[in-house]
């Protein structure tokens, strides 16, 4: 079972609207946990910047997400995203329009290792790599098990790294300078990262 | 209380201070691609450029800088937020040289994420790029983690002294040297006394007491925690310039640079008078104070209070402070 161009398409416009539903909830936790408030309004920006996205093979496909999200959204979403969507297309093998379960892992773990370039973050430090450092370890550790669940095991695990958010004091961003009062709400970031991955998860069941 | 402000649409503020800071000086500046402030007439490539990085709202920093011995380019994001990273990329391209650029990044978490990724992105395209970070706020602690330390107006004296040593020819490593070895050698404390609002949404970013002051708030109104009631300008500059010396370790026989940076509303009567204490203050602890500055250098809108800036120089320190400079807001 491979994945091919189109059923990863789905996936984002799947992400797409699942982001859309709960833009308020992602604003609110930002604002809970001491951040802009901004998180809802940055994330759907993006996710709409990304419709405009070409590409005719996985590599200039994920360029151009990269690409079309830095353009339009601001702020630190526009630059992890970013650099999260480069690192994929850079890992990404030229002119392929399907990917096995062993490269599409592969892939995201590209996308994962250039977001550590950007930022200091890891996990510990609610932020949106608490979910999705677990997620991409999932997707390595499951991709034997064919992309349907290895997928399953990432939403899992994501929800589950976005959950312990709740108890994390946070390290980064404006949320930082509220010290311990930021513990108690999810991070914002984490949350829109989980919500990705169970939407992720969701359309490759549908489409298999 | 209402915000009283000559602004037309709130949106397009950081568009139209850019469109008249490069008509007022444009002789020595101009704007590309909307966000980019360049030196009107290009330094040699075969020198250094230095670019630097930085929302709107703090005039004349960062874009008044620009010019003849001090920076090359500078990025400007909307007011008090980081522009992003590709904005960036495209003036490190337009900057891109064999002799390297230097980029100058404040200490604060949405610059050094734009930065990160600029470079990262630079890199891949073979563009020669090192990047000194600023954190000269001392408010942290004086032994903080330099992560932790926010860079504020200690970077203008920064952007001159590296400046100068890149029209002198240094190398990119040398000049990366000297503005590192300024960076261990300048703190700055600030003070505020009233709060201000943001320009865009009119809303307050700070509030103090009729009678309080805060020693240490941030850049943008974020808590620094040394509240106490107002005390005379006096008072204030002891307190601070204690502190300074030591994070900065001057001491008798040394020759050190002062600099009052007011933030947006303190009168330069005030800061005039605070510099006179503190300057005072080092020439009786046998500090040699060579010829310093007061007035606005990096702002917060409408905030009351200043930042006081000491720097410990060197040799070459010295000579690069005194070197000609044409920008729009420091010039020597």
């Amino acid at each position: 079972m491979t994945l091919t161009l189109q059923m990863f398409k789905e996936m984002i416009a799947a992400a797409g609207e699942a982001i859309r539903a709960e833009e308020k909830r992602f604003s609110e936790l930002d604002a809970a946990a001491g951040g802009d408030g901004d998180h809802g309004t940055a994330i759907v920006t993006a996710f709409q910047a990304m419709e405009k996205a070409e590409g005719a093979d996985f590599k200039s496909y994920l360029k151009s997400l990269s690409e079309t999200l830095q353009n339009e959204a601001c702020g630190s979403t526009s630059t992890l995203y970013g650099s999260w969507l480069q690192g994929m297309s850079d890992t990404a093998p030229a002119g392929a329009t399907e990917l096995n379960a062993a490269t599409l892992a592969k892939v995201f773990n590209g996308g994962l290792e250039e977001l550590g370039y950007v930022t200091p973050a890891r996990i510990g430090g609610k932020t949106l790599m608490d979910a999705l450092i677990p997620a991409t370890e999932a997707l390595l550790a499951a991709h034997s098990q064919g992309i349907v669940t290895m997928f399953e095991w990432a939403a899992a695990a994501a929800e589950q790294g976005a959950e312990a958010t709740c108890e994390m004091r946070a390290k980064f961003g404006r949320a930082k300078n509220l010290g311990e009062r930021s513990i108690g709400p999810r991070d914002a970031g984490a949350a829109s990262m989980a919500c990705i991955f169970a939407s992720f998860a969701k359309s490759i069941k549908a489409a298999c | 209380m209402a915000m009283k402000k000559f602004i037309n649409d709130p949106a397009n503020l950081t568009k139209e201070l850019l469109e008249g800071l490069v008509l007022c000086y444009k002789g020595r500046v101009k704007l590309v691609s909307d966000r980019i402030v360049m030196r009107a007439t290009p330094k040699d490539e075969s020198k250094v450029a230095i670019v630097t990085l930085g929302g709107s709202g703090h005039e004349p920093a960062l874009s008044g800088y620009v010019g003849e011995g001090m920076l090359d380019a500078s990025v400007v994001g909307d007011v008090f937020a980081a522009p992003g990273a590709p904005k960036l990329l495209e003036a490190l391209r337009l900057l891109k040289r064999d002799a390297g650029i230097v980029l100058v990044t404040l200490n604060h978490a949405g610059d050094r994420m734009s930065a990160s990724k600029a470079l990262r992105d630079a890199e891949k395209e073979g563009i020669k790029v090192r990047e000194i970070v600023t954190h000269d706020d001392i408010s942290a602690g004086i032994d903080a983690d330099p992560e932790d330390k926010r860079g504020l107006a200690g970077c203008v004296p920064l952007y001159k002294v590296i400046g100068a040593a890149a029209e002198a020819g240094k190398s990119l490593e040398e000049i990366v040297d000297i503005g590192e070895r300024f960076n261990r050698q300048v703190a700055t404390l600030a003070v505020a006394m009233t709060g201000c609002t943001h320009p865009q949404n009119g809303e307050p970013i700070t509030v103090l007491p009729d009678d309080e002051m805060e020693i240490g708030m941030g850049q943008h109104g974020e808590a620094g925690g040394g509240r106490t009631k107002i005390l005379t300008a006096d008072e204030t500059a002891a307190r601070m310039i204690a502190l300074l010396m030591q994070a900065t370790g001057v001491k008798a026989g040394d020759t050190a640079l002062l600099i009052i940076n007011g933030v947006g509303a303190t009168t330069l009567m005030e800061m005039l008078i605070v510099y006179r204490k503190a300057a005072q203050i080092l020439a009786d602890k046998g500090i040699n104070v060579t010829s310093g500055a007061c007035g606005e250098y990096l702002t917060v809108q409408e905030m009351g209070g200043f930042q006081m800036i000491l720097c410990k120089l060197d040799a070459d320190h010295r000579e690069y402070l005194s070197a000609p400079a044409r920008t729009p807001y420091w010039n020597a």
